[in-house]
């Protein structure tokens, strides 16, 4: 029972699913306009186990005084102020400090972490460079043949330059990327199958 | 506690401080002095939460550690507040109960009674708390997912499969008016009708080829193998391509970050 | 004196009575040039086909002003009404030429572009110039009806079902015990290695699902490798990090290994807080998985799923940490980068194929059976499409258009 009501559940759901993308009418819409609202609000439902998650860890590591305990109490201070500021009833996501927090921590910690890639990237093409395979060199000529193209400083190095990232772009991107796509689109297809058709159910738990 | 630490902390602590006293006296003219401290106060935390993150690429250290958990700790948080506001108050509470949407100040849409499905779920969901209750919670995750997977079967086999197909049926003969005309245009320009005719045709090769390198159940030997190989070369260039393409965005982003610390917070340059 | 103020008043009068005479024959002379334009004619108005029942299409030719005659129409005016008397309401303005139009309104009773069901509606398309404006006849009554099924979508019906069929049949004759060969994939080869690894040094595996949701189908294929991993790091003893970004990933994850842990043996090696949950803020959630990169030094780091722009940053992290690294995504943008930084790396369609890989069930495997016929079949359309469009055979191209 403790399988089988959840595998049923699974199946119609999934069968209802995707029969509904066949159906135009508008009480088949209006389901899948419910079923997408449902899922948002079991999300909300969700986040309190996410937080409930990441409290248990962190009172772990401080109780047991574990390697680096104590930003665990900084996590700890940053989530507990941030959910009284925001739902204290102090005005909500509209208060002084949840705005605060939000444009004077999030925003740069947000940004700074965004803009680590631009020295990740270079690391990456350095790593890049070292590969000495064919394969490696083909990856590499094509993203400087790209790089030069639309670098902002020097602009297209010759027209040469400008119509070959251009062909590229076009032509060899477009195809692997179709072949990609239509790998996926296959991958994706027999993994719902499965899912719905309950072969695969590892997601299910033990018991 | 080695003496290097502290040093360093305390002129982080010093800078933090002078940073602070300065930035206070900058506030624009009419706010009040508490408003002046205060604004001193955010601009150089957001300013110091910069440098502790990229401090991260000399190494892992103190104040990147610290940056790292008040993000993780704030930003849970964040959107935990925000999801209860505008998903269960704003939209939720309005269509099940006109108590709980005066309490919270909302106006009462109507009842909407199939609205109970996603709260009875959501609480299923959390009977994984209870030691005993925890396989109910299945209910609901059996729903999502199977949602999940009927939703997409038939719209990315519309989407990633016969769309992807039907943009592949190229006419391999672009503007083809006869031998005679092609001959005497002939011409190897981008946009000629020789180049168009290649390209349409190594479009079609390369999707097939890059298809082929995805046969999982046939070994890759001979004719077979040697497209295979092909569809890996023209997937190469496209991963080069994409990265190309993308490491100019990247920086232009570190520059964003650069003009913060130069110019709202010293300074020094002016926007 | 009196003489003269009334005999100017009575000039003034005079004069004034000619200049109205004036405006009034000006105006005579205007609308007697005034011809108004051809009428739109034949219009036909039906209910939209394969639609939700909120919508009506018409169709009519064009007035003899349009693009020939006095060339002198500007637009078209649909018109809608409860009663074939009106009043008519303009439902929208259309461009000169224009020989069709779809009467379109939402769904939603309360909102103001309410087009409401199965109810009788009358039609007049207006043509008009610059000074003028013609009706057509008025037709009705129709009436929008929702479809139960969009024949629009056959092609995707079709390829439902022969899907479904081949997988079905692969299934059952991989079931049956017919020896299914699969090729080697390096990446997947290179699991057991990476989980002897780590177990060798001591050090523990991460698993890092992406940000997809539980919504993304490359998510549901990660828990499905990630049972398999977690299977092999139980039997071989090691300790395993799955650091999350959805809460509810979190709890199918911990569901998924603690099915592993048992399905192993092991039971009581299961610890429920090796499935964590970080937070739902990308780089927050890059700033969390680094730290445990850099702290708990992962032996090997998987990344399979869904990832955005923050699969270069944990990628460089753990190169940078020594970790060996294998990933995968069917996010097209973000393959090149594992590429670059991860020792392994499974490009799209090889993501899904891993789970078969790594369980080596002959009912996993015959869906790989069914996903290669199916490219097959895909690669004879691609060809026969090919021909088919270049020498202007437009049927069989047609027949892969897919309507809304």
């Amino acid at each position: 029972m403790k399988k089988e009501i959840p595998l049923a559940i699974v199946f119609v759901a999934g069968v209802f699913m995707a029969v509904q993308f066949f159906v135009p009418h508008a009480g088949s819409e209006w389901i899948y306009e419910f079923v997408m609202e449902w899922t948002i609000i079991i999300g909300i439902f969700a986040l309190a186990l996410g937080i409930w998650s990441l409290l248990r860890v962190s009172t772990t590591k401080i109780k047991r005084k574990m390697e680096n305990w104590p930003y665990a109490v900084v996590l700890l201070a940053g989530l507990v102020s941030m959910i009284i500021f925001g739902m204290g009833f102090m005005g909500g996501v509209e208060s002084y400090m949840f705005r605060h927090f939000f444009n004077h921590v999030m925003i740069p910690l947000h940004a700074t972490m965004f803009s680590l890639l631009a020295f990740f990237i270079a690391s990456a093409a350095f790593r890049a460079f070292k590969a000495r395979s064919a394969l490696a060199t083909v990856l590499l000529i094509s993203a400087l043949v790209l790089m030069l193209r639309f670098n902002p400083y020097l602009g297209p190095v010759g027209d040469l330059d400008a119509d070959l990232a251009s062909w590229i772009l076009n032509v060899p991107n477009l195809a692997a990327k179709r072949a990609i796509i239509i790998g996926i689109g296959l991958g994706m297809v027999a993994t719902a199958l499965k899912v719905i058709l309950g072969i695969e159910r590892s997601y299910m738990g033990s018991d | 506690m080695r003496k290097g630490p502290i040093i360093i902390t305390a002129a982080v602590a010093l800078f933090f401080v002078i940073s602070w006293i300065i930035k206070s006296g900058g506030a624009p003219e009419g706010s009040s002095s508490y408003d002046a401290i205060a604004e001193g106060f955010w601009l150089t935390f957001a300013a110091f939460l910069t440098l502790a993150i990229l401090s991260f690429l000399y190494k892992d250290n103190p104040f990147y550690k610290f940056a790292e958990h008040l993000y993780v700790g704030v930003s849970a948080a964040y959107w935990m507040s925000l999801g209860f506001w505008t998903t269960l108050v704003a939209n939720l509470f309005p269509r099940i109960s006109m108590t709980l949407s005066e309490w919270f100040q909302v106006e009462f849409i109507s009842y909407q009674y199939h609205f109970w499905v996603p709260p009875i779920l959501g609480v299923l969901l959390l009977m994984r708390l209870s030691p005993k209750g925890g396989w109910l919670s299945r209910w609901a995750l059996a729903f999502i997912v199977g949602t999940t997977a009927g939703l997409n079967l038939p719209r990315f086999l519309r989407s990633d499969f016969i769309e992807q197909i039907s943009s592949t049926m190229l006419p391999i003969l672009v503007n083809w008016q006869g031998f005679g005309d092609f001959f005497t245009n002939f011409s190897l320009s981008a946009s000629g009708q020789f180049v168009s005719i290649v390209s349409n045709f190594l479009v079609v090769l390369g999707v097939l080829c890059g298809i082929i390198y995805f046969f999982f159940s046939k070994e890759h030997k001979g004719a077979f193998g040697a497209a295979s190989r092909f569809g890996i070369w023209v997937l190469m260039v496209t991963f080069g391509a994409s990265f190309g393409y993308t490491v100019m965005g990247r920086i232009s982003l570190l520059v964003g970050r650069l003009t913060f610390l130069l110019d709202d917070w010293l300074g020094i340059i002016s926007g | 004196m009196k003489i003269k103020i009334i005999a100017l008043m009575a000039m003034l009068l005079l004069l004034a009575s000619v200049g109205w005479g004036q405006e009034e024959a000006a105006i005579d002379s205007t609308v007697q040039e005034v011809i108004p334009p051809g009428p739109p004619l034949n219009l036909k108005a039906f209910d939209k086909p394969y639609d939700n029942g909120h919508a009506i299409d018409l169709t009519w030719d064009l007035s003899v002003d349009d693009g020939a005659g006095r060339n002198n129409i500007i637009e078209y005016r649909l018109m809608r009404a409860d009663s074939p008397e009106g009043p008519f309401v303009e439902r929208k303005k259309l461009e000169m030429g224009k020989t069709e139009a779809e009467d379109k309104g939402v769904k939603e009773p309360d909102d103001p572009n309410y087009f409401p069901r199965e109810h009788d509606f009358y039609y007049k398309v207006v043509a008009v110039t610059a000074d003028a404006e013609a009706e057509s006849e008025v037709v009705g009554p129709v009436r929008g009806i929702g479809q139960w099924y969009n024949a629009g979508k056959n092609p995707v019906a079709v390829a439902v079902v022969l899907f479904t069929v081949f997988t079905i049949y692969f299934i059952f004759k991989a079931k049956k015990g017919a020896e299914l060969y699969i090729r080697p994939l390096a990446g997947i080869d290179a699991v057991d290695e990476a989980i002897g690894r780590a177990t060798e040094m001591g050090k523990p595996i991460l698993y890092v699902l992406g940000l997809g949701t539980a919504a993304d189908i490359a998510t549901i294929a990660s828990f499905t490798i990630l049972s398999r991993v977690a299977q092999k790091v139980a039997e071989y003893q090691t300790s395993l990090i799955v650091p999350c970004y959805d809460p509810i990933v979190m709890t199918i994850a911990q569901e998924t290994v603690k099915a592993s842990y048992y399905s192993a043996g092991r039971p009581d090696a299961y610890n429920q807080d090796s499935v964590f949950f970080v937070t739902n803020q990308q780089f927050a959630y890059v700033g969390g998985v680094n730290g445990i990169m850099l702290r708990d030094r992962p032996a090997t780091n998987f990344y399979l799923g869904k990832f955005y722009a923050e699969s270069l940053i944990m990628a460089e992290t753990g190169a940078v940490a020594g970790s060996i690294q294998i990933a995968g995504t069917d996010e097209v943008t973000q393959i090149p980068f594992f590429v670059v930084a991860c020792d392994y790396t499974l490009i799209g369609e090889e993501l899904y194929a891993a789970s078969a890989y790594l369980g080596r069930e002959p009912v996993l495997l015959g869906t790989l059976k069914a996903q290669d016929y199916a490219k097959a079949l895909v690669i004879i359309c691609c060809i026969i499409g090919f021909i088919a469009a270049s020498f202007g055979w437009t049927w069989f191209v047609e027949q892969f258009h897919v309507g809304n």
